[in-house]
């Protein structure tokens, strides 16, 4: 816990952290053996993944096992571990669209129950709804009698029809989900309306940045001119075609002005079209994508971060930008304006119109923002979950046939059901008894640490020394 | 010597034979247990039952002379590549490890390592096919970089399959020694190359027995 | 450290005498290669030694002496130990074998130290595996490197490496017989005779004049090819397309290899010329069996008769067809006047096609009996002309398929970039890439008018398209299953096959080894077998480098070609030769 100190006293306290402690603080928790499940994880960067990351960090130190499920990225398959013996199953699936696997609803539960039972899990932990995987394992954890948490890192409208097929999924998955976390406010009332959850079982608890990780560096920056800096992915919910308004427009206006973008999408060739529409090679840099180590250096070298998104829950770009000194000009979508105080960002409407204005106004910089920790919260939903019983198949029928609707109701009760049967098939077929448990690696007890017996497993150290990588560890010799 | 009785991942009894012929030179044989009979006939079965419906609705005879045929090649093939008698792993100090298979017809693949190209002996883990299990291997080194791990040699493996991943430059001698795809990632980068050698192909024991088999390498290991 | 001795099989019934060996630099080994019978002078011994070093360039030493069970083995064994003080050495290795065992015992005297016995458990510093092989084996046998690739002689120097290598070198050790009289005798593996060798030896005589001759015939066929009129350019076009053209200048290449007159330099030379040799004397074999099954009979004849009436045939089906697409083809409503037009442009071809065969078939009985005796230089040339002859009576599809193909492509071209105006972007042919771009109202105007026309008209063209394709692949395919068979025969390792079904231990993929019965008290005695390649190694290693006639590009590749109507040729290329 000791890395994510000190952010706590400045941001929105979350009326579920009050609720927590004051439930039972005396009580020893027991450990959990935690499995985090989505398509999103490293090397594919954003959001999300670092979240899972840090947050398996926090769990494990807090002396849980911790294990991340995620699918294969390109020859990444198999099995790794990265710091403190964080295990990270990449799975052989296929990836449809976006980083996302294909779902057929049970072709996953062969793997993910061998998984579950080889390393005795006792908590699913699911993250970001856009991931087929996560409400795949969510599934399946239900039919095999896990615990289930969910946590929903983005905003979605109600009116365009994939939303309203994937509203329809959400409801589905979430109807007998144990608990769901939020990342903002505005994603728990967005969560509860489209998921047709309970408001009671979802939590907030913000995202957080390391601070240390993102520290000013005023020295890097040209004083000469003024540097606006946008991280992000180039896609369109990120909102780039209006970046591509708003830079030949401020160009014109302010010859100091210099834009440094780094990130990759296919929206890219968008801002390429208008840098060389507008004759703008020396002012408009294009970095492509970024490993999460250089983002800082990126960030040092502005003077003002600005963020374009057209719908974002959380938002961690900013928290990064604002945590190394720069003046934060974003759009009011979604979560945005819980995110920081007043005084650090200055909000606009998404239009290109209403973000120039915005940019103009802001000259002076500010000191760097905070959030409070978000671990120990995690930490007590997940003892609270434990506490919960999980539905039996009936109930679990009941509550599916009364909560989705008439047709999705009856569907996914089929759909439970045959689940159900390929279960017990599988049981049948590699009984739990023949699955061999897996060495326990994670955190201070793990068997990276037990040198003083034989190590029997001791291989596959596929340390990235991105992640600060503690290569003591490796001990195949 | 001794003979110890394990399970394989499918939960079938195989028999780990541990017999030591000096300090330094020890001789691991995994036998699976025989063709079942009954395995045999239900085959046999199945396909003249499906040859003889076939026949009954097209009148061709020729469908039961073919099924006879099928029957006898598949046997004969499936007894010369795929069925596997017994394996063993000869581990010599200071010499090499020497890892043979014998299928059931008598055909027998052998490979030799020697001990200046094996780093060491690990217990890895993979996914294969629906399952994530436990596989041992040798860890060759990269003849470039003697201190550098360069391949990977996994023991008491398992048949091909595209589930594994494999991505390095020593594919050639992955397929020599009738191996298999397994993951082994070093880093990042993936920049380090791994190399797959298996043993005891169809055994696929569980942990308990390759752990047996990895305290005994390793006190070989450890002497030379 | 564990010492390995090598010791060979045929030295366990020796008498008592001196081990004469090696032993391996910067390995704990030493490899036994034959044993020095009683009565010798140590004198002559050294002298002998230094003379077989010059001569084989290995350091051979005395290792050690070897005791045979015998009634004063006591004596023997104290003499032997004497002998010790004679020979310069670091450590002498004491060999014996008791009556009663099987396996012999060894003593390890390093020189200064105490004497220790092998089977001693307290001290561990030196244990002894004594490793048997079979000399005549591992001397023949040429061991490859297990990962693919060229052996590399300074790292690649392993141990058992090292064995195989010493083994090889000191021949000329084994050459000595036992029975000639010399100062002393010996017990090492024993060439049976030289029974076969004055074949031998009279082939290897006569090798040289046939190379001589063969190098002059084929400098005259080079003069022949280089001459001017050869290289005008239709010649060297046309010849560039024939494959028969090919399979010559691909043979003369391989006769080239073979009539070098030196000896072959190593193992991996000699391989490659052999396998040539054999598989251009089989070659030639099938061809002359196949010319004597021609010419029988007069089936040349017969064959020429019924070649003239199948491309007729072939012809009028193809205008049936013709007919069939300018009608109503599967019922789909096609754009008639185009229709007609390509209908009639592709009726007309045919007719130009019959007349040309009509026009020849009076002299394609003789062609085909002239060109039939080629199939004298091998089937591989027969093989290469059938392919050819197909292609030129299967000219008109072709001549088809090229315009079919052309028209399409034209026209998907066409639509493709008439699309992106559509969608107001534009190809940057600068940065490869698609910009987007805006146009004017007329621009867009007779764009949509062009791509209207275009879309409407593709049908007609991919129809056409589509048919004539189908049979250029019919053709295509036949073609490449001839170039699959005559690169077969090109490249088989023909002789690298026998010798691994006849004398499997010559082609070595590495050792395999076999725990010998063991008996208290005695070191761990171990055979060394030689475990032979794999066929599939064999054919891996030996196959001849030829023009592979395996497709360019992959199947996704070839589909997306034949979509967007590039044309495809048969499949074969020349490709880069990789040693």
């Amino acid at each position: 816990m000791g890395r994510r100190k000190g952010e706590g006293q400045k941001g929105p306290i979350p009326d579920s952290f009050l609720d927590f402690a004051a439930m039972n603080l005396k009580e020893v928790p027991r450990k959990q053996n935690v499995c985090m499940v989505s398509d999103f994880f490293y090397p594919n960067m954003g959001g999300v993944e670092s979240h899972i990351y840090q947050l398996s960090q926090c769990l494990i130190e807090r002396g849980h096992k911790v294990i991340i499920v995620t699918h294969a990225y390109g020859n990444r398959k198999g099995i790794r571990y990265l710091t403190n013996g964080l295990k990270v199953y990449y799975l052989p699936l296929k990836v449809m669209y976006n980083q996302s696997t294909s779902t057929t609803v049970f072709h996953s539960l062969p793997l993910l129950r061998y998984i579950f039972v080889r390393e005795r899990i006792t908590i699913v932990h699911s993250h970001s709804s856009f991931s087929s995987m996560a409400h795949d394992s969510l599934f399946h954890a239900k039919t095999m009698g896990l615990h289930t948490v969910f946590t929903d890192h983005s905003l979605f409208g109600f009116a365009d029809v994939s939303s309203v097929l994937t509203n329809k999924l959400l409801t589905v998955s979430l109807c007998d989900t144990n608990h769901i976390i939020c990342v903002s406010f505005t994603s728990k009332e967005n969560t509860v309306l489209r998921g047709a959850v309970n408001p009671e079982i979802v939590s907030v608890i913000p995202n957080a940045v390391d601070p240390t990780d993102f520290t000013p560096n005023p020295s890097k920056r040209d004083e000469n001119k003024i540097t606006i800096v946008v991280v992000s992915r180039l896609v369109y919910r990120k909102g780039i075609d209006l970046l591509g308004g708003i830079i030949p427009e401020l160009c014109q206006k302010y010859p100091d002005l210099q834009f440094l973008i780094g990130g990759e999408g296919p929206k890219r060739l968008v801002l390429e079209e208008v840098r060389e529409k507008y004759q703008l090679h020396d002012r408009v840099r294009l970095l492509g994508a970024l490993e999460h180590k250089d983002v800082r250096n990126v960030l040092v070298q502005g003077h003002i971060f600005l963020n374009t998104s057209l719908t974002e829950a959380f938002c961690m770009a900013i928290v990064e930008g604002a945590s190394c000194g720069l003046q934060v000009v974003s759009t009011r979508v979604g979560g945005i304006p819980e995110v920081l105080p007043e005084d650090l960002i200055i909000l606009c409407e998404p239009t290109v119109k209403s973000l120039c204005e915005g940019l103009e106004m802001v000259i002076a910089k500010h000191r760097a923002g905070s959030l409070p920790p978000p671990a120990a919260i995690h930490n007590r939903v997940y003892d609270r979950v434990a506490k919960e019983v999980v539905l039996p198949m009936d109930a679990r029928l009941n509550r599916l046939m009364s909560r989705c609707g008439p047709v999705a109701g009856c569907i996914f009760s089929l759909f439970a059901v045959l689940d159900f049967l390929l279960l017990v098939f599988l049981r049948w077929l590699v009984p739990d008894s023949n699955i061999d448990i897996a060495v326990d690696a994670t955190g201070v007890r793990g068997a990276w640490r037990r040198m003083s017996t034989p190590p029997n497993t001791c291989t596959n150290t596929g340390y990235d020394s991105n992640y600060d990588v503690a290569r003591d560890l490796n001990h195949t010799q | 010597m001794t003979e110890e009785e394990f399970s394989d991942i499918n939960g079938n009894t195989i028999s780990l034979d541990c017999q030591s012929h000096s300090e330094f030179c020890k001789e691991f044989t995994v036998s699976v247990p025989k063709l079942s009979l009954r395995k045999v006939m239900n085959y046999t079965c199945a396909v003249w039952l499906t040859a003889y419906a076939v026949f009954f609705a097209t009148d061709n005879t020729n469908v039961l002379s073919a099924a006879i045929i099928v029957t006898l090649v598949g046997m004969m093939l499936h007894l010369h590549f795929v069925k596997i008698d017994h394996e063993s792993m000869l581990i010599i100090g200071s010499l090499g490890i020497q890892i043979s298979a014998s299928y059931a017809s008598g055909r027998e693949s052998t490979s030799f390592i020697e001990m200046s190209k094996v780093k060491d002996i690990v217990i890895n883990e993979a996914i294969y096919m629906q399952r994530v299990i436990y596989y041992l291997c040798i860890l060759l080194k990269e003849p470039s970089d003697p201190g550098g791990v360069g391949a990977v040699v996994p023991l008491f493996q398992v048949k091909r399959s595209k589930h594994f991943a494999h991505n390095n430059r020593n594919v050639v001698i992955v397929m020599q020694y009738k191996t298999l795809y397994t993951l082994f990632s070093h880093g990042f980068t993936g920049m380090l190359t791994v190399l797959y050698l298996c043993l005891f192909q169809s055994s696929k024991p569980r942990l308990n027995c390759l752990e047996e088999v990895y305290k005994s390498c390793q006190d070989i290991l450890g002497q030379s | 450290m564990v010492l390995k001795i090598f010791f060979p099989q045929c030295c366990n019934a020796a008498d008592s005498g001196l081990l004469i060996g090696r032993w391996l630099p910067g390995h704990n080994s030493a490899v036994v290669l034959a044993v020095i019978h009683f009565p010798f002078i140590p004198g002559q011994v050294k002298q002998y030694l230094n003379q077989l070093q010059s001569l084989t360039q290995v350091d051979l030493t005395v290792l050690g002496s070897w005791c045979k069970p015998s009634e004063d083995q006591e004596r023997v064994q104290s003499f032997l130990k004497d002998l010790s003080t004679i020979f310069p050495h670091e450590r002498w290795l004491q060999l014996s074998s008791e009556k009663g065992k099987k396996r012999f015992s060894c003593l390890v005297n390093s020189r200064g130290s105490k004497v220790f016995e092998s089977g001693d458990k307290e001290d561990k510093g030196d244990q002894v595996i004594c490793i048997h092989y079979d000399q005549c084996k591992v001397m023949l046998s040429q061991l490859h490197p297990a990962q693919g690739g060229i052996l590399n002689p300074q790292t690649e120097l392993s141990e058992l490496r090292l064995v195989f290598q010493t083994v090889s070198q000191s021949q000329a050790l084994f050459y000595i017989d036992k029975y000639d009289e010399g100062p002393f005798k010996l017990t090492h593996w024993q060439s049976e005779g030289r029974e076969g060798s004055i074949l031998v030896e009279l082939s290897k005589q006569a090798s040289v004049p046939v190379c001589l001759v063969l190098a002059w015939l084929l400098s005259i066929w080079y003069w022949v090819c280089k001459s001017r009129i050869l290289n005008l350019w239709p010649m060297r076009f046309v010849s560039s397309k024939l494959s028969s053209c090919i399979q010559l200048s691909h043979r003369a290449e391989h006769l080239q290899t073979i009539s070098v007159p030196r000896k072959a330099e190593d193992h991996t030379e000699f391989m490659r010329k052999a396998n040539i040799f054999v598989s251009f004397l089989v070659d030639v074999a099938l061809g002359l069996l196949l010319v004597s099954w021609l010419y029988r009979e007069n089936r040349i004849g017969q064959l020429a008769e019924t070649l003239v009436p199948v491309a007729d045939h072939i012809a009028e089906e193809l205008q049936e067809l013709l007919k069939w697409l300018m009608g109503a083809p599967a019922g789909l409503k096609m754009n008639r006047a185009l229709d007609q037009v390509l209908g009639r442009f592709f009726l007309y071809h045919i007719h130009l096609w019959i007349s040309y065969i009509h026009l020849l078939s009076p002299f394609i009985g003789m062609i085909l009996w002239y060109v039939g005796l080629s199939a004298c230089l091998g089937l591989t040339f027969a093989l290469s002309v059938l392919s050819d002859i197909v292609a030129l009576l299967t000219f008109h599809i072709y001549c088809f398929y090229v315009y079919g193909a052309r028209l399409y492509c034209l026209k998907i071209y066409g639509l493709s970039s008439l699309w992106r105006l559509f969608r107001g972007k534009k190809w940057n042919v600068l940065r490869q890439r698609v910009d987007s771009c805006s146009y004017d109202l007329d621009q867009l105007f007779i764009g949509t008018l062009l791509f209207t026309i275009l879309l409407f008209l593709l049908p007609t063209t991919a129809l056409y398209y589509l048919v004539f394709t189908l049979l250029r692949l019919l053709v295509v395919l036949f073609q490449g299953l001839l170039h699959l068979c005559v690169d077969f025969i090109n490249s088989f390792p023909l002789f690298a096959m026998g010798l691994r079904i006849c004398r499997s231990y010559r082609l070595a993929a590495g050792v395999k080894f076999r725990v010998l019965e063991q008996e208290s008290e005695r070191p761990l005695h171990l055979l060394m077998e030689i475990n032979p390649l794999t066929y599939s190694a064999v054919l891996q290693w030996y196959r001849t480098l030829t023009y592979s006639c395996y497709p360019k590009d992959s199947w996704g590749a070839l589909c997306k070609k034949l979509f967007i109507g590039e044309l495809i040729y048969p499949w074969k290329h020349k490709n880069i030769k990789t040693d």
